[in-house]
């Protein structure tokens, strides 16, 4: 994971702004998730941006009312999230099943990485999970390997990220790791090498930076890792919201 | 009356609501926070009136960044759904809940636009920095919270208001505001934050 060196705090202006492209954005939001005093100011700056989107005031056309009304109206709302359940509607069990597997896969990676006395970097990403999985928008999903194991994938569109942990993944000669992308019309961004799982389950990686229509994909490589594909992905996922 | 306690923040780490956001939270910014809450529990009067309060700023606002009236009306509706279909994740200890919607139409309005430019890469520095802060004047003239924020404006150096308006009126990234106005990215980023914390202050007189 990419970790910037400047003060974070810098950019709590141009974040208020939404001056900040996705991976800005999902690095600042996770920084948020660990700094009660820069979302004390966030909020602050918010108030003032509402501000001037207030004062831009334009008269919508009157059809756009009738439209609202009469889709929100069909529209099934999302229940509010409280502490006991999770609050994605009609996935509860799912998502429990999820939550259960990022602990899991938490509590490996955190032995990880405080062996390696990141602790600073390692609650920045615990903070970017906490971010995505607390997301209004949150949603989960999972996908079947081809040669078998199932990744799963907790995605915000608000946060521009998503969360992505692979269980009983086929094991791979020492020469070869699992590489994770982000495939859009552009092409292929690798987004880092999968950790090496513990019990069948990798630490949960933060993707960060995604931009509409872009798919997960999920390609054998060699252990150095590549900077395109070099084989078929043995799992692609396209991120709908 | 603010009825907070059925709106406690379920992610909030422990501190609890310093004073200072409850004070924040007056004028017609509570109420909307208060028929947020009747939204919630799938009010359908509630949600009128809601969208009779911020349908003209939320338009509004994606107007100003997208430009273009038909995509600025699309993503309105998509915003307006969306304030209906989370209504309950809205935490009235965040803040009003016009700030509230205000931050998903912006975001929403920022992220139609660069996805339209991924596909198509518009060149920014040959285009000029057309859209000042005169777009306030523009599009809302006469109306009193505008007047106020116009003044506002007035009151910042004029770095920090042309990397504000710039960033919110017209959706560009702090990269492209420095580029458009040929100073250090840093500098953009620190204009920004003080910009933006002076203006609060400025604004936040009557809440």
């Amino acid at each position: 994971m990419k970790i910037r060196r400047t003060d974070p705090h810098t950019l709590l202006g141009a974040y208020a702004l939404d001056a900040l492209t996705g991976a800005d954005r999902a690095r600042f939001a996770r920084h948020l998730g660990v700094c009660e005093s820069c979302r004390q100011e966030a909020w602050g700056m918010q108030e003032a941006t509402g501000r001037l989107g207030s004062a831009a005031i334009t008269q919508p056309p009157d059809r756009l009312r009738e439209q609202v009304l009469a889709t929100a109206a069909r529209t099934r709302q999302l229940p509010p999230l409280t502490r006991e359940t999770s609050a994605w509607p009609g996935r509860r069990w799912g998502m429990a099943v999820a939550c259960g597997l990022f602990a899991v896969a938490l509590a490996f990676g955190g032995i990880a990485i405080n062996m390696k006395h990141q602790l600073s970097q390692e609650q920045a990403h615990t903070g970017a999970i906490a971010g995505v999985l607390n997301a209004p928008d949150a949603t989960m999903m999972t996908a079947r390997a081809v040669d078998g194991g199932t990744a799963t994938v907790v995605m915000s569109h608000l946060d521009g990220a998503l969360v992505f942990t692979a269980a009983r993944l086929p094991a791979l000669p020492s020469s070869k790791r699992y590489q994770l992308w982000l495939m859009g019309s552009g092409g292929a961004r690798p987004e880092g090498m999968l950790p090496a799982p513990h019990q069948g389950v990798t630490a949960p990686m933060v993707v960060e930076g995604l931009a509409a229509g872009e798919k997960v994909g999920l390609t054998v490589e060699s252990a150095g890792g590549a900077k395109h594909p070099t084989s078929r992905p043995i799992l692609l996922l396209s991120l709908h919201s | 009356m603010k009825d907070s306690r059925s709106w406690p923040p379920p992610d909030d780490p422990g501190e609890g609501q310093p004073p200072a956001r409850g004070q924040r939270q007056t004028g017609h910014g509570g109420d909307l926070g208060a028929l947020l809450a009747r939204v919630a529990r799938g009010d359908q009067p509630a949600f009128e009136a809601v969208y009779d309060s911020v349908a003209g700023q939320v338009f509004g606002v994606a107007r100003s960044v997208l430009r273009d009236p038909a995509q600025a009306e699309e993503v309105a509706q998509e915003v307006l759904l969306e304030v209906w279909r989370t209504a309950s994740r809205f935490e009235a200890g965040r803040g009003s809940g016009t700030a509230w919607v205000m931050m998903l139409a912006h975001r929403r309005a920022v992220d139609r636009v660069r996805s339209r430019q991924a596909s198509a890469q518009r060149e920014i520095r040959a285009s000029s920095p057309d859209i000042d802060y005169d777009v306030v004047a523009e599009t809302v003239e006469g109306r009193l919270d505008a007047e106020r924020v116009r003044k506002c404006l007035g009151g910042l150096t004029e770095l920090q208001r042309e990397s504000i308006t710039l960033a919110y009126y017209g959706g560009y990234t702090y990269r492209e505001v420095a580029g458009l106005l040929e100073v250090a990215v840093g500098t953009v980023k620190t204009r920004m934050r003080d910009g933006l914390i002076r203006l609060r202050d400025c604004l936040g007189v009557d809440g």
